[in-house]
């Protein structure tokens, strides 16, 4: 394993019989599980290349529960990893050898749908389709759709500010989440905001989104719904030269049209992806853009043909333009099919998950390709190309004795690259243990400290989710410490009024 | 008291750790256009970042610009604007209600959060900043975020820096998300109708496909004979309900005529198009019915947000017991009050009310000695509070910035 994890704590391993004992008296029936062979499918989230078997797991039913669990660990010093559905493809929910697994897999109710106030009330156990479902009797839907919607759950999308493929218009979790319950590692459960458009005070829900299960418990969580658009009709079109293709999405923001999704794949995912799903996908051209335009019917045929017009003017060498839902899903099918199809032309993949700004795009791919040859890896680009979004995903074989380390290799610099570019590590993944040591990239230890002493605002002890997001960790009272600059003197040197 | 004209982070940086070596509080300013929304404050020095005033970059192709915390929203708005675009959230000029002058400075428009009526639609202004340069408490220069619209990379820093009224680290540089403005709009007035089914308009109006990005209802009490954009909408004794569509010309007429439709059970509408359109809505973003220069600029104002669906019955209540006057936005979900003079400016009333219905208030204008005697800000549940003040702590241990702006009982 690259990454290093917090050395276990071989005292609480030692006490780990009276551990379990005191968590069934808190969790009675089959909530708590120690078996060596019925732990075995909580040893991975989506990260699957990274694998450790937990202390023990716990799935609670109750907030209470959740309290009493972590209160307990708390006092006794030990850690404690929260896992949704475990579909997080950083690692976010990957076990500690000396930490309780706190699944909240039994947290399956919608509590509450409001129509009026347009929010649903729910627990954190619910996957993300299952809200839209849900609601879509009433014509509402949720509108963050992370490509495992199926299986997700929205407790997860919460801890790791999940995206998709339609948050260029709609917005990420962060955007769509009014308010939630959280259980603290103290085991405080505290209620944050509800059916209002704003909290007040600080915006404690806006830094418990996407804070990787490290800040708390999630155990409910209110979110906004919208009404489905009218109608949705997608182009597909080629380009001879990627360039072109990044042009053609500049030129249509820049005409200001923000479409409901806007994908690009390069020539490699558009081979894999034919031939998988056959959606009939050119296969002599270098690039291939998916554009979604939802709305009003009216509207979304005069932007069809605005758009149309702006993709001949970049050079577009096919176009296609879906006239029913058959046709249109099925130019959806090879880009939504991409991360399989490729599973089909490679042992294993790497999905990578940077962002660049738009217009980095030919750099970036160009840079990638050299890459490629440099590790002697294959890659294929998915590319959610309206918020420059990359997905490379690098083929290896896991079985040839180093392609994993060279895979992992490629990866980092091609997230050394699009922070080089002016992006960032990770658009929609999450850090994890998957980036965490590449955070010294896009931040100073100065950044980094005043995120961990966040942290310790919320878990003084650092027992929720350690070895996660941060690469080194440090003790609370040495990042609360005050480091006096010297100078005495008030205000050298400034300009006084 | 000093003011300290800082020219870069550097000088931000110096000026911080000299307080923090001397324990001498600062309030931090841009144009100083919302000094008088808080607590008052314990501060003995000013640090001014007017002059960090610079565009450092703006891409429209990219939706983002980043610029110094300094600079004037003004400006910035002017230059959005050459290319069609703007800031989604529509950020609220305090100016009329404080009767102050210039709508301020992009870092005061994050500090203050304040959105206008397109936050059902658009969301707030955490939605839009997307990273961030600051100076902590600590004296130290970070950043967080980025200059992509989509990253989750660490904790999201920019979301506490919004609406933290300058109480948690002084933005130097930021970079917020820009969106192509609509080519047209449409609105739709009715007329007449009480809070109530003003407010069951306002909600069928939001669960429609119709992608409505303004909602709001003007109680006929609240106009008053002067020369602005409402004014001009009134008709003796009626109330104002408006809806708002906004797009491609021939989508926002299909909609306003869709809309029509399904609202006819409330009256028939009438349709203010473009220009008309946009003046109305500015209007009620910036509250003009409560300007400073107006009938009620000696009341109270309150900001109250609130579950949307319940916003009718609550402005109502409030309206009845303080003797107030109460404008709707957001659907409901936000509700303007104005209230009649008293030297607790009716907190209890009107935090009692609110509370009830699950809301939260802040009392956005009234004098310094009325702010000192109560919360300006909704008081919050004990964990809260405590958890809020432990994030504070982790900026700012020495409350060194904008000190017991946001809470009462902070010595002075």
């Amino acid at each position: 394993m690259a990454i290093m994890m917090p050395a276990a704590d071989e005292a609480v391993l030692a006490r780990r019989d009276a551990i379990v004992a005191d968590l069934r008296a808190i969790v009675p029936g089959e909530g708590v599980i120690d078996s060596a062979a019925e732990m075995i499918p909580y040893e991975s989230d989506g990260l699957t290349a990274y694998r450790q078997p937990p202390m023990v797991v716990v799935l609670p039913d109750t907030t209470e529960q959740v309290s009493r669990v972590l209160k307990y660990c708390q006092e006794q010093g030990i850690r404690v990893v929260p896992r949704g559905s475990g579909t997080s493809l950083s690692g976010g929910a990957l076990p500690l050898r000396d930490a309780v697994l706190l699944g909240l897999g039994k947290f399956k109710r919608i509590r509450e749908i409001d129509f009026d106030n347009r929010v649903v009330v729910t627990e954190p156990g619910v996957t993300n389709l299952a809200i839209s479902q849900a609601v879509a009797h009433a014509g509402f839907y949720y509108a963050p759709d992370p490509s495992s919607q199926i299986a997700c759950s929205i407790g997860g999308n919460v801890a790791e500010n999940s995206g998709g493929v339609h948050c260029l218009k709609y917005g990420m979790t962060t955007n769509n989440v009014l308010g939630c319950e959280i259980v603290l590692m103290s085991g405080e459960i505290l209620r944050i905001g509800g059916k209002s458009a704003e909290n007040p005070g600080y915006d404690l829900m806006g830094i418990i989104t996407g804070s990787e299960g490290l800040l708390g418990v999630i155990t409910e969580i209110t979110v906004r719904i919208l009404q489905k658009p009218e109608t949705a009709r997608a182009l597909m079109v080629g380009f001879a030269q990627v360039e072109a293709a990044g042009e053609c999405v500049a030129r249509i923001i820049g005409a200001g049209i923000i479409p409901g999704g806007m994908e690009m794949m390069d020539k490699p995912a558009i081979h894999a992806a034919e031939a998988f799903v056959h959606a009939g996908y050119p296969l002599d051209v270098e690039a291939l853009l998916i554009i979604e335009l939802d709305g009003p019917s009216i509207e979304v045929d005069e932007l069809i043909g605005r758009v149309e017009t702006i993709a001949k003017g970049c050079g577009s060498v096919t176009l296609q333009i879906s006239t029913n839902e058959t046709e249109r899903n099925l130019f959806w099918a090879g880009r939504k099919a991409a991360f399989p199809a490729v599973g089909r032309i490679s042992p294993d993949y790497l999905c990578m998950d940077g962002t660049i700004p738009r217009g980095a795009l030919p750099k970036a791919l160009t840079r990638i390709r050299e890459l490629s040859e440099k590790y002697g890896l294959g890659v294929a680009n998915v590319f959610h190309a309206g918020d420059g979004n990359l997905h490379p995903l690098i083929l290896y074989d896991a079985n040839k004795p180093g392609e994993m380390e060279r895979a992992e290799a490629f990866g980092a610099d091609i997230l050394r690259c699009c922070v080089e570019l002016g992006g960032v590590l990770t658009g929609e993944h999450g850090v994890g243990i998957e980036k965490r040591d590449l955070m010294p990239e896009m931040f100073s230890e100065v950044d980094l400290n005043q995120q961990q002493r966040l942290k310790c605002a919320f878990d003084a002890d650092g027992l929720l989710n350690p070895g996660k997001v941060f690469p080194t960790l440090h003790r609370c009272a040495e990042l609360g410490r005050m480091h006096v600059h010297g100078g005495k003197l008030a205000f050298p040197d400034i300009p006084r009024f | 008291m000093d003011t300290l004209r800082v020219r870069d982070a550097k000088d931000v940086e110096q000026v911080v750790r000299a307080a923090i070596a001397n324990d001498q509080p600062l309030e931090i300013i841009g144009h100083g256009s919302k000094r008088q929304i808080g607590q008052p404050m314990a501060t003995n020095a000013v640090l001014d970042l007017s002059a960090l005033n610079a565009v450092v970059s703006y891409e429209p192709n990219e939706l983002i610009i980043t610029v110094q915390a300094g600079a004037p929203l003004a400006d910035v708005k002017s230059l959005i604007d050459a290319k069609n675009q703007q800031f989604a959230f529509d950020p609220m000029d305090t100016a009329p209600l404080l009767g102050t002058a210039g709508i301020g400075t992009i870092g005061g428009m994050i500090g203050a959060g304040l959105a206008g009526s397109r936050r059902i639609k658009s969301g707030g202004a955490r939605d839009h900043l997307l990273g961030a340069h600051a100076v902590s408490g600590f004296g130290d220069s970070f950043k967080t975020g980025g200059k992509v619209v989509k990253n989750v990379t660490g904790y999201d820093l920019s979301k506490l820096l919004a609406g933290s009224w300058g109480t948690l680290a002084v933005m130097t540089e930021v970079t917020l998300k820009v969106m192509p403005k609509p080519e047209s709009e449409r609105t739709l007035v009715l007329r007449g109708l009480d809070d109530i089914a003003a407010n069951r308009a306002m909600t069928a109006a939001l669960g429609s496909p119709f992608d409505v990005s303004g909602a709001a209802h003007l109680p006929a009490s609240v106009f008053r004979p002067s020369g602005d954009a409402l004014a001009a909408l009134a008709s003796p004794g009626q109330s104002v309900t408006l809806l708002r569509l906004e797009g491609i010309e021939v989508s926002a007429a299909s909609r306003a005529a869709s809309l029509t439709r399904l609202v006819a059970e409330f009256g028939a509408a009438e349709v203010l198009k473009d220009a008309v359109s946009t003046g109305v809505w500015d209007a009620l973003r910036d509250v003009i019915p409560f300007a400073a220069g107006g009938a009620l600029g000696a009341w109270p104002v309150w900001r109250i947000v609130c579950p949307p669906a319940s916003g009718g019955a609550l402005g109502r209540q409030l309206a009845r017991e303080t003797g107030g006057d109460v404008i709707y936005d957001w659907g409901g979900g936000l509700i303007w009050a104005a209230v009649p003079p008293r030297p607790d400016a009716q907190a209890a009333t009107v935090r009692n009310l609110v509370e009830a219905a699950a809301g939260h208030a802040t009392l956005i204008r009234a004098s310094e000695e009325v702010r000192r005697h109560l919360d300006v800000f909704q008081p919050q549940a004990a964990g809260i509070a405590a958890l809020a003040e432990r994030v504070r702590q982790s900026f700012d241990p020495k409350e060194i910035l904008n000190r017991g702006r946001m809470a009462r009982g902070t010595p002075t």
